[in-house]
């Protein structure tokens, strides 16, 4: 096998997590009252909804500040931020859907081999850090892409990143250095 | 600096004839003790209370450990760099307690002393995620290159500390084992877990816990192969740490199936006792049984296309020959059987996971801009009796 050949490695997205700003100050005791699917967290100030298409949770400050987690695409996320924008004005509120921003996005992958964990990680210092004390997992940092990725030796990669394009960008470039260190 | 006068005195009345003569010679310091800066008040006077309570601590808990002088300097020099950097100078005094620890481990692992989390956890009365924590920003702020822990001498250090070495007034004869042998089969042990994956990912400790276990049942079978995990380890006066027992289970089902490849072993039918007695024999030939016992899943796949295209072609071809064609394939088969891929041990009984779906064709053609119509909203607002009803319930004005 080699490292060069095209392999198709699905990257499966199991959450991306995103904000925006309604520009209005928002009453959470009627979002509480009048709103379905409500919890009303009254001790830290926030309220959450759930909606149930696209599967989404989102939570809501009184400053109008709301972050939502649970799509599985960017583009789920921003239709479940506008439906739950939209949720928020029938309530009687003047909102306006600003500041969209993707903020993380969480993946996983799976390579078709098993990878030697103290091997991977002597080859990519500083880059990589491995203490079987704390975590099975090797944590491999990409400072230029900002993302995350979790290194298990069953060769199964949880990756965290700002944005799709970056998960899928830092998936294929560990995929040689993983390679070196297959079983 | 402590420093004496000379002083002319006069022998009978004892008054005070000469004195000040200020000298830097060393011919008159030289009656002077040598003080250590750091015990001096020199040091107290430039260095902040905090610093020097953390120092003190760092050299009380290198003391303890008894270890070199030069660990001790480099874990001052650790400690006093880190605290000087914004991210630990304002933190708090549990963690700034934890800093200190968390420089003599790092410095103990950058020398290969093996010194695990759990020791100096238990050490500074720490909580280990809030050490994880500390010890993770320490090594990504001064930017320190921490090696691995180096397996081999843990099995060291950890047997150092098992009380089985010695005759005592609780351990019964029969048990005491000499250490050097029980050192060597530890590590052989230690070895074969680490090559069958059941080291990577994992606590070392459990491990090496199990591994002198069946070295040392093995060394001795005859009288020991009753004594249960827990009384071994308390007789040796070291904690049984929970995973270890899924470690031990872990090693004799790896022992087993190399046991069933060891050709005077395949007539008995082993069990997890009585492989102990055979671990001598497995240890010395692991590397031609592991080869045999397990195979790599590409070599399975390839074998089981070769034996399926020779047992196309044997109908064919004349009787004799095709049923000689047969026999070996089939015995090989038989072998095949018996034999596992080698995998890391959650890969074999992978658990049922529920995967969220891959997207539909409807899902990935969202583009996010879609209009919301107002029935798709109405969903997500309760009406006015529900309303009514939720005020009555809570009682809200």
């Amino acid at each position: 096998m080699d490292a060069d050949s095209d392999v198709a490695l699905d990257i499966l997205i199991t959450n991306v997590v995103c904000v925006f700003r309604t520009r209005c100050h928002l009453n959470l005791r009627k979002i509480a009252l009048e709103g379905a699917n409500v919890i009303y967290k009254r001790d830290v100030g926030k309220v959450l909804m759930k909606l149930r298409k696209p599967r989404i949770t989102a939570t809501i400050w009184s400053s109008g500040k709301v972050i939502c987690t649970g799509a599985t695409s960017e583009e789920e996320a921003k239709l479940g931020a506008r439906r739950l924008a939209r949720s928020l004005q029938k309530l009687g509120f003047q909102v306006i859907f600003t500041d969209f921003k993707v903020v993380n996005v969480l993946a996983v992958c799976n390579m078709p081999f098993e990878i030697r964990l103290p091997e991977f990680t002597k080859n990519n210092r500083p880059h990589a850090s491995y203490e079987p004390e704390l975590h099975p997992a090797v944590c491999y940092r990409i400072k230029t892409l900002r993302a995350t990725l979790q290194i298990f030796s069953t060769g199964s990669i949880t990756v965290t990143g700002p944005n799709v394009k970056a998960v899928a960008s830092a998936v294929e470039q560990i995929y040689p250095f993983v390679f070196e260190s297959r079983k | 600096a402590h420093y004496a006068q000379q002083q002319l005195v006069c022998a009978a009345c004892g008054c005070v004839l000469a004195e000040g003569l200020l000298t830097t010679t060393y011919a008159d310091e030289e009656h002077l003790r040598e003080v250590a800066y750091s015990q001096s008040t020199g040091q107290k006077e430039q260095l902040s209370r905090c610093l020097l309570r953390g120092i003190r601590r760092v050299q009380d808990l290198c003391k303890v450990l008894q270890l070199p002088t030069v660990f001790e300097e480099t874990a001052v020099s650790y400690f006093q760099r880190a605290l000087q950097h914004p991210s630990f100078h304002l933190v708090s005094l549990e963690k700034k307690e934890l800093l200190g620890g968390c420089c003599v481990f790092v410095t103990c692992r950058q020398h290969n002393w093996p010194l695990t989390m759990g020791t100096i956890c238990s050490l500074l009365y720490a909580k280990q995620e809030l050490f994880a924590g500390v010890y993770l920003s320490l090594q990504k702020e001064l930017e320190l290159s921490v090696p691995a822990l180096s397996l081999a001498d843990l099995v060291t250090t950890h047997l150092n500390s098992f009380q089985l070495f010695q005759h005592g007034a609780d351990i019964p004869a029969a048990f005491v084992e000499d250490k050097e042998k029980m050192v060597a089969r530890t590590m052989q042990m230690v070895e074969l877990a680490s090559e069958t994956w059941l080291v990577t990912g994992r606590h070392p400790i459990p491990v090496v816990t199990a591994a002198a276990f069946l070295a040392w049942q093995s060394l001795q079978p005859a009288g020991r192969l009753t004594c249960p995990f827990a009384r071994f380890c308390k007789l040796a006066g070291v904690d049984l740490p929970p995973p270890a027992h899924l470690r031990l289970k872990e090693l004799l089902d790896i022992l087993l199936r190399m046991a069933s490849q060891l050709a005077w072993l395949k007539v008995f039918k082993l069990d997890k006792k009585t492989v102990v007695k055979h671990i001598g024999d497995l240890l010395q030939h692991r590397i031609f049984l592991l080869k045999n016992a397990f195979c790599l899943e590409g070599e399975e796949e390839q074998r089981a296309a070769g034996e399926g295209s020779a047992g196309e072609s044997s109908p064919s071809s004349p009787a004799p020959s095709g049923e000689a064609a047969q026999e070996p394939s089939a015995g090989k088969r038989q072998r095949e059987g018996g034999r596992r891929p080698l995998l890391p041990p959650c890969l074999l009984n992978p658990r049922k996971r529920l995967r969220t779906a891959a997207l539909s064709p409807a899902d990935a053609a969202l583009t996010g801009d879609e209009p919301i119509s107002d029935s798709e909203m109405e969903q997500y607002l309760r009406s006015p009796e529900e309303m009514r009803a939720l005020r009555k319930a809570k009682a809200w004005p």
